[in-house]
């Protein structure tokens, strides 16, 4: 493996904020024994050399080579002193081997002497949810986010922590804000029309649904002739779930939102769709899967 | 004009003890402003949390009304975001130093000469100011008091009278070629045009150049200026806005089956 080409992947994993941990590890190992060998900034341009270095850390600390992840941050805060950016390393350390009480300690310091660190605000906080002090986490994490409101992954976490505590009406609250945030992710829209949908919030769920086919097949000239694939199938499968329970009996909603009146015709062209991703292109090879799809879909 | 049949022979000392050590020094003394300047910067000074989040509340509602023509979240979430907004503006939440009490008279924009904060900006302004200023007062003195009069070098193409006063500063003869240029006015072509030597020498963000700093005046930084805004006025009118785009909200998923149907032609 050369060298350009080891440091041109991990800049694509830097931009991409890929977790390739192994796969960093490899390359940046190679990085940094060319670097070692050529001499301090002979190989390695020394601004890259400190960005590698960091993923290197976070790399060996996610497989669990501790060694290498100490030998990195030393170097890192030999060079970069009183840096909160590692800070945030050295905390990263601190939770992979000592205890949660300890790393607490760490932070509560930290924040003491800088309260606005976002950084390392969402690191406590994560600490918090993994102990299981979930209200605790959910209530720095409500302030955090009162405070740096344009942190969509910090929504995002709220929706995920309210998720597992059964509060959906709350997550589709936070996910709301989400959405305001990055109206563009189709991603967002998908899980907010499941998250209604696990509320019991039918006609909201069916109709983000077809937002999300809506966003997603914008672009096709005639989309009535490809199968659908990704996510848009995703939202087709949820749109015939509401569609097909609606029919059957019309539940009422949490959020006022009224059932559509062409019921009957979304429900067709949803089973339509859904039968076509599953059909394959050719008709005698059957897509994995297909049965059950198509007994699914006559058992109403 | 005879002038030009007049030719005047130049010192190869003045070359050598004039031209070449004014150029030298200015370089030089570029260089070293450029260090000087990087060790006079302050880190910037951290907000407390209440700062940020008095600065950061406005692009809440920002976020909001940016998407409320076609808003992605139903309307009985966007109206609960919009009116909790409304309330918190004004009531004043969001404000640094928490809501405004009855009888507290609304305060104007603090005044700068007072406010600590807006102090130490000014202070930074004024200090790199100074570390402009003297060296190039320095350098003009030192050329005024033993070079004054001097002719450096001869252009090597004729130029127009109007460039006399620019190229013959110092010299108060009429009839020279204007080819000639003095001591001062190649200190002034130095002081404005080594801006491209640095950049070749220190990468493009450098602060050795002194001309560019001669536009900036030592009181108006852009951060003090900024740290003056009045948030409370400010919260008022954004509460204005948000009414605004609520007349304007719209949700994304209204008549979507409709758009979805037309698509596939079942409608």
């Amino acid at each position: 493996m050369s060298l350009s080409s080891a440091l041109e992947r991990l800049a694509t994993f830097r931009t991409n904020n890929t977790r390739a941990s192994q796969e960093t590890f490899e390359h940046a190992s190679v990085i940094m024994k060319s670097a070692q060998k050529l001499g301090d900034d002979g190989a390695v341009p020394s601004a890259r050399r400190w960005a590698v270095l960091e993923q290197l850390f976070l790399a060996s600390v996610d497989i669990g080579r501790l060694d290498v992840a100490d030998q990195c941050l030393k170097q890192l805060s030999e060079r970069f002193r009183d840096s909160p950016r590692v800070d945030v390393l050295t905390g990263i350390r601190m939770e992979a081997s000592e205890s949660p009480e300890v790393v607490l300690r760490y932070y509560d310091q930290l924040l003491d002497a800088d309260p606005a660190n976002a950084a390392i605000w969402k690191r406590r906080i994560s600490v918090l949810r993994r102990t299981g002090k979930i209200e605790k986490a959910v209530e720095e994490l409500s302030q955090l986010l009162d405070t740096f409101y344009t942190d969509v992954d910090g929504w995002l976490e709220l929706t995920d922590i309210y998720t597992t505590c059964n509060q959906y009406i709350l997550a589709l609250q936070a996910l709301s804000h989400a959405l305001v945030l990055a109206p563009q992710n189709p991603f967002y829209v998908l899980q907010f029309a499941e998250t209604a949908y696990t509320a019991g919030d039918l006609p909201l769920a069916l109709k983000t649904f077809l937002v999300v086919v809506d966003m997603c097949e914008r672009d096709l000239d005639s989309p009535a002739q490809k199968p659908p694939v990704g996510i848009s199938l995703r939202a087709w499968m949820g749109a015939k779930l509401c569609s097909r329970r609606l029919m059957m009996n019309s539940s009422q909603s949490a959020s006022n939102t009224a059932v559509p009146k062409n019921l009957n015709r979304i429900e067709e062209l949803a089973t339509e769709r859904v039968l076509a991703a599953y059909m394959g292109q050719k008709r005698d090879k059957a897509v994995e899967g297909k049965d059950v799809v198509v007994s699914w879909i006559g058992a109403r | 004009m005879s002038n030009s049949a007049v030719s005047l022979y130049l010192d190869p000392q003045i070359r050598d003890w004039v031209l070449f050590p004014i150029t030298l020094v200015m370089i030089l003394v570029g260089i070293l402003r450029h260090y000087v300047m990087i060790l006079l910067q302050t880190p910037p000074k951290k907000l407390p949390l209440e700062a940020v989040r008095e600065q950061r509340a406005l692009l809440r509602s920002q976020a909001l009304r940016a998407t409320s023509a076609n808003s992605p979240i139903p309307p009985m979430y966007y109206q609960s975001i919009s009116r909790h907004l409304s309330e918190a503006f004004e009531a004043g939440t969001y404000l640094k130093d928490g809501p405004l009490r009855d009888g507290d008279a609304p305060k104007g924009p603090p005044n700068p000469m007072t406010d600590p904060a807006a102090m130490d900006g000014m202070m930074a302004g004024m200090k790199t100011q100074m570390v402009m200023m003297v060296p190039q007062m320095v350098i003009m003195g030192w050329i005024n008091f033993f070079f004054q009069g001097f002719v450096l070098i001869k252009l090597p193409f004729p130029l127009t009278l109007g460039f006399k006063s620019m190229l013959q500063r110092g010299i108060e003869t009429p009839d020279m070629d204007v080819r000639w240029v003095s001591s001062l006015s190649w200190y002034f072509l130095n002081f404005f045009g080594l801006n491209g030597l640095y950049r070749l020498i220190l990468g493009g963000d450098n602060s050795a150049d002194s001309s560019r700093d001669m536009t900036a005046s030592a009181f108006g930084g852009a951060p003090a200026a900024g740290a003056a805004q009045d948030f409370s006025k400010l919260f008022k009118a954004e509460k204005d806005n948000l009414e605004f785009s609520e007349g304007l909200y719209n949700w994304v998923g209204e008549g979507v089956e409709d758009r979805v149907l037309r698509r596939y032609g079942k409608i």
